[in-house]
């Protein structure tokens, strides 16, 4: 277990998938303002899988959905894939999400009324591209989903409903993959099929990942773990285990 | 995103039943009018082209009323190129088969076959002098076959009448000319005609058919040349045709544009369900909107693929309406050419009705998605990460809107009450059209509260009623949209029933300043009426009283604006008892009564205008006074004044039972003009009147009223459609309250309360909108000629909030029954 706080500082952006700096987000004013994000300085290197974790109320969704360019800071600067995302229009954001940047919810991954091959396909079909066949038979096949690709969502089980979502983030090949809690709904056992997956795509692919999480085992999956509390780093773990992350995340509740 | 769109109404076509519904019914309505229009031309052509379907050219008088003359028609058989040609000459004559007398009409025989216009049945075609056909109809009417006798004399005869006796020698078919239909057709040769009428014959139109080989330009402009007319008075016998329903349709074309009128309503309410329906239809899928916005899709696409969803079932809704418009029509003139008093109805499907149908329940549709589409632009891509959160659209309407429609309904209720204290409907329509819209605008400002107030009143029906009443309110847009659907057609029905039953009272009292009698009847000049007639007439049950009334001269009065000559009639004191309605119209001795707001001082009754004689010196000292009737003859006792009548005719005035309806009213009416041997046009008086627009008005608000239900309906299945919606919606809510303990029966009773409180509160604002406007609508119309007190139809009333309050009730059925048989574990489970 080595807590550094080296590894927390941004690096060259060429290197990183998504880096923030000085990054604040307020929710309210007045008395009920809530500071969410109050400074936060992070590099997320190419191709690693990061967890960021934290209590409830540690300001991780809102991190994750600012790095996402979902919902926008107060203050700081965002890249993603070299990409600056402050003061971006709906439409260049819109299209940054569509190509950059894939995503894995808890739940409702998909459109229910579109088949799972259809819904693995939509950003490229969104973009008025052409999906990339061989790209596609590779995941599908990695992804174990190749009989269940005309079937609806409501026909799958929920692990193949997230690893179909698994699929879909990775077809465009993004600078960045955001899982939100992507084994929250699922059993224990469809949940490591899951995340192995992830890690697989991290590791063989050369894919960046940031997933949010406050399950331990999911985070073991993860090269690296990111701790966040009252809305500021608070440490982060390199090649992190189950016991390491219970252990980080006492201290950073205690 | 097409295929977003189409998948989901593929999966979800259910959920898109209400808006093909509704569009449905409105484009069918706006198709099937102008079906109806295009039928009715059609069904004239076939009928009023009869009389030319067989020539190749007509010529015409030169001018409406006009005719052509013996010269001209000579002109026409010496035009070359000309191989036979028709001056027709149509009579009004009467005729008696025995003891009755009947009106009818008779024309000249066309020298062949080849321009006949109707088939001959049985027998021959007159040839002789004494000899006349006779159409089907009359003949089985009358009883008359070949050689039956019958006696032929000018109508209005006078004593220079020439009578003629006929041998029937031929019974052919019955025209379906409507300007002949009504009467019994004869045809006889030209020298019967000719000794009816005297003098001249005079044609009312030529027809002619051309030589073999000849051009019909050149022979259409050589008749012109030779009848001296313009160009343009010598047509085909389609364009004759044309011409001649023209100049009788106006009030057809008048009854295309009050059809149109309630289709654009019907359009309004569809619209405002398709909007309703869409939203909630998008508020469903924020969610899935959102997770699209998150990997991708732009503003642009999401509105595109609620766009498209809009055109698709925009177009396959116009398609069904106007496929159930082309069916319904077609069957309403196939019904009516089984009739054989209507077989020349004929379907005519212009291709302007389907395209137009088609056009406007599209773009109707896709309008009505646009506000809905952009609320689906503004779906946030967070949404998609909140895993419980409620698809919800509760936002306050715009303020803007509300401003507009206060502004609107405060302008319009000022023009309104001007237009309705001044009689102005010009002024009134308008700005009743603007506070409406205004009303319905604002609606947000107090449909939920009403709804919520009424809410108040099923407290105490315990929690699931309370229940009920927050859900009702629980989405205030969706609430008064749905509201608002219902009012509009409630509003315009109960408008209608008030209107209507406003100006019968109106027009009731303001008849009787018209009429001094129930029922008069002008006899023939010079002939007065027997006392058999007479007799007759007393007998007749129905008439309480009658009184002959002597024509004893005329007299100058100085009514304002100008002077007119009055009739003076002689009646006796208890004759004039009997049948005025009003002392102040009954003669007084040593006075006359002159027609309401007449004077003339002093009188001076002479045999009238264009007749020989001076005035009556003992008129001089009669007392003048002017009666309450407009159409009051001057009145004296008899012996006042010495009878010089002049051409004046005999009247009969009757007091008719007032127990009678309009139908019994129309039977005796017949009754009597047969007893008295008179045209029933001869028959007039305040009880036929009320008769005849008693049946007018009640014939209308029974059309209208049904064709308002059609916006009605749409309006309920918007009403149906949002609780289906909001039970969907509430899935997990009802079932955890199924969880919780509440009984399937007491969830059922719930969503029924819900949609009856809509239901109802929208029934009785419509209703009290409707009549106001219904008040103030009958004052603007006949404010200026009679007193207009507010009626209202309390027992129609009461039936249109019951309807819609148990048409709210009956919507709920489906949806709650859905909502019932939900396991509640089931329910929970659904994501």
């Amino acid at each position: 277990m080595t807590t550094t706080s080296e590894s927390t500082q941004p690096r060259s952006a060429l290197h990183d998938a998504v880096t923030a700096r000085g990054l604040r987000k307020t929710y309210g004013r007045g008395e009920t303002a809530v500071e969410a994000l109050r400074g936060i300085d992070l590099a997320f290197p190419a191709g690693e899988f990061t967890a960021i974790m934290g209590p409830s109320g540690s300001g991780k969704s809102t991190l994750m959905h600012c790095l996402a360019g979902l919902d926008t800071a107060d203050a700081g600067t965002i890249t993603v894939g070299g990409t600056e995302l402050t003061g971006l229009a709906d439409k260049a954001l819109t299209e940054l999400r569509r190509d950059r940047v894939g995503f894995v919810f808890q739940a409702f991954n998909l459109v229910p009324t579109l088949t799972a091959r259809a819904n693995i396909t939509l950003p490229v079909t969104l973009a008025g591209g052409k999906v990339d066949e061989e790209w596609f038979g590779q995941l599908a096949a990695t992804l174990g989903l190749q009989d269940r690709l005309d079937h609806k969502p409501h026909e799958l089980s929920g692990g193949q409903q997230q690893r179909v979502a698994v699929a879909r983030a990775l077809l465009t090949r993004p600078a960045v993959v955001f899982a939100d809690e992507p084994t929250g709904n699922l059993d224990s056992r469809s949940g490591s099929e899951v995340l192995g997956m992830l890690r697989r795509s991290s590791r063989e692919m050369g894919q960046s990942i940031i997933m949010v999480t406050h399950d331990p085992v999911a985070a073991s999956y993860a090269d690296r773990v990111v701790l966040l509390a009252d809305g500021r780093l608070a440490g982060s773990i390199t090649d992190p285990t189950v016991e390491t992350v219970l252990a980080a995340l006492a201290k950073v509740e205690g | 995103m097409l295929q977003i769109a189409l998948s989901q109404l593929k999966m979800h076509a259910g959920r898109f039943v209400a808006i093909v519904l509704a569009v449905l019914l409105a484009v069918g309505f706006l198709s099937a009018t102008l079906m109806v229009n295009a039928s009715t031309t059609a069904s004239l052509v076939a009928s009023v082209g009869q009389d030319y379907a067989r020539a190749d050219l007509v010529v015409s008088p030169p001018a409406e009323g006009a005719h052509l003359s013996e010269a001209d028609a000579a002109a026409v058989a010496r035009t070359s190129g000309v191989a036979e040609s028709y001056a027709e000459q149509q009579l009004q004559i009467q005729a008696k088969v025995g003891e009755t007398t009947i009106g009818g009409l008779i024309r000249n025989l066309p020298p062949s076959e080849r321009l006949e216009p109707v088939a001959l049945t049985s027998g021959s075609w007159p040839t002789k002098t004494g000899q006349v056909a006779v159409d089907a109809k009359t003949a089985a009417a009358r009883a008359l076959t070949i050689g039956s006798s019958l006696e032929l004399l000018p109508s209005g005869a006078s004593s220079s009448a020439h009578e003629a006796t006929a041998t029937v020698t031929g019974i052919m078919a019955a025209s379906t000319d409507p300007q002949q239909s009504w009467a019994a057709q004869f045809a006889a040769p030209a020298d019967t005609l000719s000794s009816l009428a005297g003098g001249q014959a005079v044609y009312s139109s030529i027809t002619v058919a051309i030589a073999p080989g000849a051009d019909g330009a050149t022979v259409a402009s050589a008749l012109d040349a030779a009848v001296h007319q313009a160009p343009g008075s010598v047509m085909t016998p389609s364009q004759k045709t044309v011409a001649t329903i023209k100049s009788f349709t106006g009030g057809s074309d008048r009854l295309t544009i009050i059809l149109l009128a309630f289709a654009a309503v019907a359009l309004l309410v569809a619209g405002l369900v398709v909007a309703n329906t869409f939203s909630v239809l998008i508020a469903q899928r924020t969610r899935e909107l959102a997770l699209l916005r998150c990997i991708g899709a732009s503003r642009r696409q999401i509105r595109a693929s609620v766009v498209v969803e809009a055109v698709v079932t925009g177009l396959v809704a116009s398609v069904l309406g106007v496929a159930v418009a082309v069916g319904v029509v077609a069957l309403v003139v196939a019904l009516l050419a089984q009739n054989p008093r209507y077989q020349y109805a004929t379907l005519a499907v212009p291709a302007s009705s389907i395209a137009l149908g088609l056009a406007v329940g599209t773009l109707l549709t896709v309008l009505a998605a646009l506000l809905p589409a952009r609320a689906a632009t503004r779906v946030s891509p967070l949404a998609a990460l909140r895993p419980s959160d409620e698809p919800s659209l509760r936002r306050v309407a715009g303020r803007v809107r509300l401003a507009t429609g206060v502004v609107l309904a405060a302008l319009g209720a000022v023009g309104l009450g001007i237009g309705a204290a001044k009689g102005n409907l010009l002024l009134a329509i308008p700005a009743g059209a603007v506070s409406f819209i205004g009303i319905v605008l604002a609606a947000a400002l107090f449909v939920p509260r009403l709804v919520a107030a009424a809410g108040l009143l099923a407290a105490p029906a315990g929690v699931p009623a309370r229940m009920a009443a927050v859900n009702a309110v629980r989405n205030p847009r969706r609430t008064t949209a749905t509201a608002s659907a219902l009012v509009i057609g409630v509003t315009l029905v109960t408008m209608m029933m008030t209107g209507a039953a406003t100006a019968q009272t109106a027009l009731s009292s303001s008849l009787d300043r018209h009429f001094p009698v129930d029922m008069a009847v002008n006899g023939t000049g010079g002939v007065p009426f027997t006392a058999q007639q007479l007799a007759d007439v007393r007998a007749l049950s129905g008439v309480e009283a009658s009184a002959v009334l002597t024509p004893v001269g005329s007299v100058q009065t100085h009514s304002t604006p100008r002077a007119a000559y009055a009739p003076v009639y002689a009646i006796s004191a208890s004759d004039a008892a009997a049948v005025i309605q009003s002392p102040a119209d009954r003669p007084a001795p040593g006075g006359i009564v002159l027609p309401r707001g007449a004077t003339a001082t002093p009188p001076a009754v002479s045999p009238g205008p264009g007749a020989s004689g001076s005035v009556d010196p003992r008129s001089a000292s009669l007392a003048g006074t002017a009666g309450t009737a407009t159409d009051l003859p001057a009145l004296v006792l008899p012996g006042t004044l010495q009878a010089r009548p002049g051409q004046l005719p005999q009247q009969v005035w009757i007091a008719v039972d007032p127990k009678l309806d309009g139908s019994a009213v129309a039977t005796l009416r017949t009754q009597v003009a047969q007893a008295l041997g008179v045209q029933e046009s001869e028959v007039s008086g305040a009880a036929i009147e009320k008769a005849t627009f008693t049946q007018v008005i009640d014939t209308l608000l029974l059309v209208v009223t049904g064709l308002l239900a059609v916006a009605v309906l749409i309006a309920l299945i918007g009403v149906a459609n949002t609780l289906s919606l909001s039970v969907l919606e509430r899935t997990r809510e009802n079932s955890l309250l199924r969880a919780l303990g509440l009984t399937r029966g007491q969830l059922r009773g719930m969503l029924a309360l819900e949609a009856v409180l809509v239901a109802g509160v929208a029934a009785v604002i419509g209703t009290a909108l409707g009549i106001l406007y219904g008040w103030l609508g009958a004052q603007s119309a006949l404010g200026t000629f009679a007193t207009v007190t507010a009626v209202i139809p309390w027992a129609q009333v009461v039936a249109v909030i019951v309807v819609a309050a148990a048409a709210g009730l009956g919507a709920s059925v489906l949806p709650a029954r859905r909502a019932a048989r939900l396991s509640p574990v089931a329910g929970l489970a659904i994501e």
